[in-house]
């Protein structure tokens, strides 16, 4: 990437089960609290069996919080404002700049949560109430163009949904936009709140583990899902440097790929992890020698923890950088997990810090890798890998750099 | 979005409410009367395994057999990578996933529904299918999905010419969505003839679907169909701002209107959502000869997909099937620029360009 056609990142905004701010996120994350437990606020036969890390605010104390105004606002949508608007004001962008600025936001399952609550109630045209507000917020772009609405975004608005990948690639899809000289200001995540129907889904599949996730551990059986968003401000360099900003990190490069293995699983040989930080790295003109820190997918389900580690040992070979997963403190918050980790790469970056992977004892006998166990403070960090994969084969990996 | 390389439309297929898969007739449109909208389809054993067949929903056969024909038709074996666009996804599996957590009070489910009714399930098994490793991407933002994901392309092709990606587009007409989306008038109240949609200037449109695939490519190949000059996206724009920006549109790409010698208008007969296009069709557009389609697809949000189509293959073959003129008679001769304007919900504009290569 040449030096004038720089991505920077100059703001973000985050809500998670360990922190409805950026702040809180990284005081969780320094003290290894973490947000599993009981599901309370969404209504499900699982919400002891299947603990996820849930946010224990409700709506309608989400409502206040975001400011969100006027009908059909889903909890996705919520926890979306509330992460954009502390991003808009961390970036410091005015309602002018936000009307010629993008939005590119993700979720998998949009408002499936309060579709499913009415889901009988909406099929019948003959029924009327307070639940007609949710009959059509279930189509993922809802989200974004509420959002939008919301904070007055209206130059681009964006909906992308590649599974547990999508707010990577909605970001590197924003960095695009503002190189190709679209836009000059994206902001770019994705939001997902908590549904019985992933939930059951992801049940159906045999990848949640009815206790804490432990990534990259010998003894992993799965994930625990959670809720949350986060969204970054992406500004080029010719508006950073027009306005005198000081941007708090660069978004260096971006990899897609796809595994083309299996459309829920990934492949043993971890093909597709591989190709996507190799791109991500080659994007960003950054050797693998020069990565400090890679913030992994670490799911905790056996495929992936085993197909991302081999990726990793494919591409590191014996020097493997300080590595962890997020995943334990968060769950896996699927089309806003990219973005979540993208914010907790940053925080990394700016405070020098790693965070110790949660619940890992013994080493996957085929890998014998170790992701952080301890905090790690005073680090030198200038590059950070975070990688995104998601059924479909998609993989995704992210590079984020000092300035 | 600037950059030195052309796009390149190298194949096309769409699957719609009309006989497509197999050319570009539409001299005999079929009519609908049940104010919903099908897809005519192949026989999907010509194109698809057995295995395969038995295992997909009905829109990941449509969409899977649409990019097999579209790869044929472009020559392209071997794409660099995979964009899918789509307003509702596959909704039907979500329903029927749905429908099994509440009978069955979320126990003794089977991931079957929930796996295909993932938003990105066509793009990861045409990847799948056709072992392709490259881009992979999918784009669910309603009436902007396909242009997302034609910006997307856009974007890499300026960057490395020699790409050749895969864009396709799909959305389905279940009685989920028509339920969803019934209450805010979405579609007609009175039951019509689908061939007379613009006739009936009352409120809403008739339900469609369809699936259309595009092999893009930054190099001119012996299969080019038409250049895409540009594309841009507006969102809920005033009808000032829509003829602004179409005006501008145009300028950047150095074409004046006198240039233009067709627009494809996405009129949904929806008398109160189509005013802004009202608006450009009887002011800045009403000297070009006008060609009109939601009353052959009906509307869904990714219509634009059979617009590109229609467009793309009247470059290609210098003809406009006479379904689709709007009065019939103003067929244009010489076919050279072609411009699409399309919105859905009077909220998601898009402006497509489109051009006759030199050869």
């Amino acid at each position: 990437m040449s030096k004038s056609g720089r991505v920077f990142i100059t703001g973000y905004g985050i809500i998670t089960s360990i922190g409805k701010n950026a702040e809180e996120n990284l005081q969780s994350l320094v003290d290894q609290r973490h947000g599993y437990g009981d599901i309370d606020i969404l209504k499900t036969a699982h919400s002891h069996d299947l603990r996820c890390c849930e946010i224990k605010i409700t709506d309608e104390e989400l409502r206040r919080l975001s400011g969100g105004t006027g009908s059909g606002l889903t909890r996705t949508t919520l926890l979306g404002l509330t992460a954009l608007r502390e991003a808009v004001h961390h970036a410091g962008l005015s309602a002018q700049d936000l009307t010629k600025s993008g939005l590119l936001s993700s979720t998998t399952t949009g408002g499936i949560r309060e579709f499913e609550h009415d889901f009988f109630n909406i099929l019948d045209l003959e029924r009327h109430g307070d639940f007609e507000q949710f009959a059509d917020t279930a189509i993922p772009g809802d989200h974004s163009e509420r959002l939008a609405s919301q904070v007055g975004i209206h130059n681009y608005v964006a909906t992308l949904s590649t599974a547990c990948s999508s707010a990577a690639n909605a970001i590197m899809q924003g960095a695009a936009l503002i190189r190709s000289g679209r836009l000059e200001c994206a902001l770019c995540g994705g939001s997902e709140a908590l549904s019985k129907f992933t939930i059951n889904g992801f049940n159906a599949l045999m990848i949640l583990d009815n206790e804490h996730c432990r990534p990259f551990d010998a003894t992993r059986r799965g994930l625990n899902l959670g809720e949350g968003a986060a969204y970054l401000v992406l500004e080029s360099e010719a508006r950073v440097e027009r306005l005198k900003k000081k941007p708090l990190a660069v978004l260096a490069g971006a990899g897609n790929a796809n595994d083309a293995y299996h459309p829920t699983a990934s492949s043993p040989d971890g093909t597709g992890a591989l190709k996507a930080m190799r791109l991500a790295l080659s994007h960003g003109g950054v050797d693998a020698a020069d990565v400090n820190y890679v913030n992994a997918h670490g799911t905790a389900t056996e495929n992936n923890d085993l197909s991302e580690g081999t990726g990793l040992k494919r591409l590191f070979a014996d020097n493997l950088p300080p590595f962890n997963s997020t995943k334990p403190y968060t769950g896996h918050t699927l089309a806003a997990a990219g973005s979540i980790e993208a914010v907790y790469s940053i925080l990394a970056l700016q405070h020098g810090m790693v965070w110790p992977s949660l619940n890992f004892n013994t080493p996957i006998p085929e890998l014998g890798i170790r992701p952080v166990t301890k905090l790690e403070r005073n680090m030198s960090i200038r590059n950070v890998l975070s990688n995104s994969f998601g059924f479909g084969g998609n993989t995704s990996s992210l590079l984020i750099s000092a300035v | 979005m600037q950059g030195k390389a052309h796009i390149y439309i190298n194949g096309t297929a769409c699957i719609s409410p009309q006989r497509t898969f197999d050319g570009f007739a539409l001299n005999d449109p079929v009519n609908y009367t049940s104010n919903v909208l099908t897809c005519v389809t192949p026989d999907f054993k010509a194109y698809l395994p057995a295995a395969q067949l038995r295992r997909l929903g009905r829109m990941l056969r449509v969409g899977l057999t649409t990019s097999i024909i579209c790869l044929r038709n472009s020559g392209v074996t071997a794409p660099d990578g995979i964009i899918t666009a789509t307003g509702y996804g596959f909704l039907e599996d979500t329903e029927r996933f749905l429908r099994e957590i509440i009978e069955r009070k979320e126990r003794q489910l089977t991931p079957t529904h929930f796996m295909q009714g993932t938003y990105n399930a066509l793009a990861g098994i045409v990847g799948l299918s056709l072992h392709c490793t490259g881009y992979n991407n999918t784009y669910v933002s309603k009436g902007y999905a396909l242009g997302s994901a034609l910006d997307d392309a856009i974007i890499q092709i300026r960057d490395a010419a020699e790409l050749n990606l895969l864009v396709g587009a799909y959305d389905e007409a279940v009685s989920v969505q028509y339920k969803s989306v019934a209450r805010d008038g979405h579609f007609k109240k009175e039951q019509i003839d689908s061939l007379k949609l613009f006739e009936h200037q009352t409120q809403g449109s008739l339900q469609g679907e369809g699936a259309a695939f595009f092999l893009l490519s930054g190099i001119q190949t012996a299969q080019t169909i038409c250049r895409l000059t540009g594309h841009y996206g507006l969102f809920q724009p005033s009808a000032d701002e829509l003829k602004n920006e179409l005006e501008s549109f145009l300028s950047s790409h150095n074409t004046s209107l006198a240039e233009l010698d067709l627009w494809i208008a996405g009129f949904s007969g929806d008398v109160d959502r189509d005013q802004n296009l009202r608006a450009l069709a009887e002011g800045t557009l009403s000297s070009i000869p006008q060609a009109r389609f939601k009353h052959l697809t009906g509307e869904y949000c990714t219509a634009d997909g059979f617009a590109l189509w229609l467009g793309a293959n009247i470059v290609k073959s210098q003809s406009v099937p006479a379904s689709i003129m709007t009065p019939p008679s103003r067929t244009p001769g010489r076919i050279k620029k072609v411009l699409i304007v399309n919105h859905y919900l009077d909220r998601n504009y898009n402006f497509f360009l489109l051009d006759r290569p030199k050869s």
